[in-house]
């Protein structure tokens, strides 16, 4: 790994651990490998949002060019939320790619994120069909995503309509995250989700 | 890249620290319009990619970078360093700003320069001595300039067939002034002028000769001696329009009179050394021209100058 990019790395990462954010429990983050290309990071859901008592574990990868290009980030928890792929967790956030400053570290990135799901850009998604309910079903969006947040993230708010339909599945014989990702993309409609399962 | 903050004593200013490598800042720029520093080397990396200010995003490019404020220059050169050797033993810790020179003589730099002790006269970084062969490294210096010194002769060839081309087209144009000469009477003045300074610029290009023997003067040289002094003549560049004439003036029946005979030329000897000659390159022969001369008497002298040829003592 190229000398300033172990440098920065290492700098940045021990910013993180003494920041205040750290002490509010918000952001976290841990090496994966000693060589520091690959770390593990955790954001808290935001208060007021879907994805509140969820924690959202990260994949940071680190380019030998860093800080010159930006980090590869990924969710590894999965998520519902209209710039992350509900399917691989890839982001799409302006500032992990063609915005990326050299100046900003991994604590700053990891504070994007957290803002990123506070406030989602539906006209700029990752996941075109999570971005279509968060415009024409808000409160379907809502109740999706924090129901995600439960099975996913370690989430307080249960859903017991959503839990009965996905059971309804896999006594089927289907798997409970394909089951919540069919229900999920047709508005929790039971038949639709069925049929297209089965199909 | 910035130099590591681990290897400073006591805290550096956060606003010391260059934002891109997070290093202490090493060789500082600023960014023209809000003043973020950076290492020179990280900020001409970062610009190379994306043409903004890393830190706010402000559009810079790499010719408006400035140097840093002196206070910021005087705050880094008074932080306290240790070696970049410290890990092969050396204890030095040093200011900043004499880091460079330290470095440059630390003992314990593998690749500090040392002069070769066999008598080669090279000088090579101290890991590469045990390798060091003056005979094969003396070789490779000679390969390599004997390549510039063959590059340098082809460039040679090149020029002197561009002189050779440049020099017929100005012939060629001196041909058409000469006709404009003869066909405009106001031309003539120019031209007259124009002639007097091509003799004088070429009579310049021409080293002073003294004669040491004057009595060894050829005074009635045969056709080929003329030849060849005239071939020499033209080589060095002689304006044609005083050629013919200079030519003319190899032989004592065209000199003027204080040197025409034998007997004239006796009695004037002693006013030879007043002659300003050049060399006629090659030959054992001078030019005394009249743009040279101006000084002597007209039974001494003639236009545009005269040719003496000699046998020997032409230095």
């Amino acid at each position: 790994m190229a000398n300033i990019a172990a440098q920065r790395i290492k700098r940045e990462f021990k910013e993180v651990i003494k920041s205040e954010e750290v002490a509010k429990c918000a952001i976290k983050v841990e090496l994966v490998s000693d060589s520091y290309t690959e770390l593990k990071g955790e954001i808290a859901g935001p208060p007021d949002t879907p994805y509140e008592g969820g924690n959202f574990v990260l994949e940071i990868k680190v380019p030998e060019t860093y800080p010159f290009n930006p980090p590869k980030v990924r969710f590894l928890t999965k998520i519902w939320h209209p710039n992350i792929s509900s399917v691989t967790g890839a982001i799409c956030l302006d500032i992990l790619k063609d915005q990326w400053a050299a100046a900003m570290t991994l604590r700053t990135v990891l504070l994007s994120l957290q803002a990123l799901l506070s406030a989602a850009e539906p006209d700029d998604p990752q996941d075109a069909v999570v971005a279509k309910q968060y415009k024409d079903a808000p409160e379907m969006f809502r109740l999706t995503a924090r129901h995600w947040t439960a099975a996913y993230a370690g989430g307080p708010y249960s859903n017991p309509d959503f839990d009965s339909k996905i059971r309804r599945l896999t006594d089927m014989g289907i798997e409970s995250h394909d089951a919540r990702v069919a229900l999920s993309s047709f508005n929790w409609d039971l038949e639709r989700a069925t049929e297209q399962l089965f199909s | 890249m910035g130099y590591d903050l681990s290897r400073f004593q006591g805290l550096v200013d956060e606003e010391l620290i260059c934002p891109i490598c997070s290093g202490v800042l090493e060789i500082p720029v600023q960014a023209p319009k809000c003043e973020h520093a950076f290492c020179r080397a990280c900020i001409m990396e970062w610009l190379s990619r994306q043409a903004t200010c890393p830190v706010d995003r402000i559009a810079i490019s790499s010719n408006e970078l400035q140097p840093v404020p002196r206070i910021l220059k005087n705050l880094l050169a008074k932080l306290v360093i240790s070696c970049e050797y410290a890990a092969s033993g050396c204890t030095a810790i040093v200011k900043l700003e004499v880091l460079d020179s330290h470095v440059l003589d630390c003992e314990h730099n593998p690749r500090r320069p040392v002069l070769c002790d066999q008598g080669c006269g090279l000088v090579t970084p101290k890991d590469d001595l045990k390798d060091h062969n003056c005979v094969r490294e003396l070789r490779s210096l000679i390969q390599t300039q004997q390549q510039q010194l063959t590059q340098l002769e082809e460039e040679v060839v090149d020029q002197s067939v561009s002189i050779n081309e440049i020099r017929r087209e100005l012939n060629y144009l001196k041909e058409f002034v000469r006709a404009m000469r003869s066909s405009h009477p106001a031309m003539r003045a120019i031209a007259e002028q124009f002639e007097k300074d091509e003799v004088k610029r070429w009579a310049s290009t021409l080293p002073k000769a003294k004669v040491s023997r004057w009595g060894a003067m050829i005074s009635t040289p045969d056709e080929v001696l003329q030849a060849m002094i005239k071939r020499s003549l033209s080589e060095s560049g002689c304006p044609l329009h005083i050629m013919e004439d200079l030519m003319a003036n190899c032989h004592e029946r065209h000199w003027p009179t204080g040197l025409a005979s034998l007997q004239t030329r006796q009695r004037q000897r002693r006013e030879y050394d007043s002659y300003v000659c050049r060399r006629i390159p090659g030959k054992q022969a001078v030019l005394a021209l009249a743009c040279d001369n101006t000084h002597m008497s007209e039974e001494m002298m003639s236009e545009p100058g005269l040719v003496m040829i000699f046998a020997l003592g032409i230095e």
